[in-house]
């Protein structure tokens, strides 16, 4: 069946120019963004994805905090992430890809000049394919908060980043996953940028009860798309 | 049914790791009949920006979006100076549109993607159609080379579709 999408929703999603975070004023465009109708381009989608982006730490399940001889230094955490559409249906087969930094706040990119030490025994960045219920599992450490340059002040709280796809080209969905209790998290301009409260909350894993030596975080991510009939052109 | 509601969309921030931008640029492979589409990707004030994602998504060379030898998909990261580059093919016009690569950006400081589309020539397109600035979508041509130049913010910025 055809896939819909709809408009977003200005409450449940940001939009554009953020208080309190400069670059946005820089990049985001400051012409009114088009409507345009949707057509066979933008309701399709790549099919052989996984084999463009081949799993990178692990299939459907992966580790972050085994990768060298010894384990990462933070806290033993074990992300469950469930990816499902509009209508609430799993997305079996789907890439998902989740980095994140290390428990000093050290990103492994380059381009990161924060002055927190390297973790030989830590590599934030995997690749996964969701499993029959559309769910991925990463065992990792907890990442740490850092400051951002240049901005006086403000602390990112311990985050983790996503990107995932879903049935069609706009259902792409990049996003952020928080914890929860964190204090910085109430005043970080990313979070922040999401009006509606209910919108926020649904970016805070949910903390499960424990088993062993890990800390469970549970959290779910719903792409853009609906079961529906789409006018084809 | 109830609907779930899209989680909201972040920024990719800065450090999208490099391996995950590796080897996805190139589109067409053994196609003899490759072509290169590049251009720089600039900020407010021309400023060119490094490792912003950029990942595109067309039909074949027939215009269709289900061809099992040809993927359609494809990403890359700028350099240092701004730069991105895909070797692929030409699409070709299919179901009442012209031939045409959709773009989307995700950087540091746009919280979230935006989408563009690049046009190989100003033939009649219901998604050109509705956009006032269409020189701004039409690649330029040199050779096998098409640049398509994205200015994010200010003079000639490129126009961004809503969805």
């Amino acid at each position: 069946m055809a896939t819909r999408i709809e408009p977003r929703d200005p409450l449940t999603q940001a939009q554009g120019v953020e208080h309190g975070y400069a670059q946005t004023a820089r990049r985001w465009p400051s012409q009114p963004l088009v409507r345009r109708p949707h057509g066979a381009a933008e309701l399709s989608g790549p099919r052989d994805l996984a084999h463009r982006l081949p799993p990178i730490a692990g299939k459907n399940a992966g580790d972050l905090a085994g990768h060298g001889a010894r384990r990462a230094l933070g806290q033993l955490v074990r992300l469950r992430i469930r990816v499902l559409d509009e209508d609430g249906a799993p997305l079996p087969g789907t890439v998902v890809e989740v980095w994140h930094c290390n428990s000093a706040g050290k990103y492994i990119h380059p381009n990161d000049t924060h002055d927190a030490p390297v973790d030989p025994n830590f590599y934030g960045a995997a690749r996964l394919l969701t499993g029959d219920t559309g769910l991925i599992e990463l065992r990792t450490i907890k990442p740490g908060a850092y400051p951002v340059p240049d901005t006086g002040g403000w602390w990112r709280p311990p985050h983790v980043h996503l990107s995932v796809w879903g049935r069609v080209w706009l259902s792409r969905l990049v996003t952020q996953m928080f914890f929860p209790g964190e204090p910085l998290n109430e005043a970080d301009a990313i979070l922040n940028a999401i009006r509606d409260p209910g919108a926020r909350e649904r970016c805070v894993a949910r903390l499960a009860p424990s088993k062993g030596n890990e800390m469970i975080f549970e959290h779910q991510l719903v792409v853009r798309g609906r079961k529906g009939t789409a006018v084809m052109p | 049914m109830s609907r779930l509601i899209p989680t909201a969309e972040m920024t990719l921030g800065p450090f999208f790791p490099r391996e995950f931008a590796q080897d996805a640029s190139d589109l067409a492979g053994d196609f003899s009949a490759a072509i290169e589409i590049t251009g720089v990707v600039t900020e407010l004030d021309g400023k060119p920006l490094d490792n912003v994602i950029l990942e595109i998504w067309q039909a074949d060379a027939a215009g269709r979006f289900d061809n099992p030898g040809f993927s359609g998909w494809g990403r890359a990261a700028t350099d240092a100076h701004g730069v991105y580059r895909f070797r692929t093919i030409r699409p070709g016009a299919q179901q009442g549109r012209a031939p045409h690569v959709n773009f989307l950006i995700l950087y540091s400081g746009l919280m979230r993607q935006l989408q563009t589309v690049m046009f190989f020539s100003a033939a009649p397109d219901p998604v050109l159609n509705v956009v006032k600035e269409k020189e701004r979508l039409i690649a330029r041509q040199s050779g096998n080379t098409y640049r398509f130049d994205i200015r994010l913010r200010g003079g000639e910025e490129t126009p961004f579709f809503d969805d």
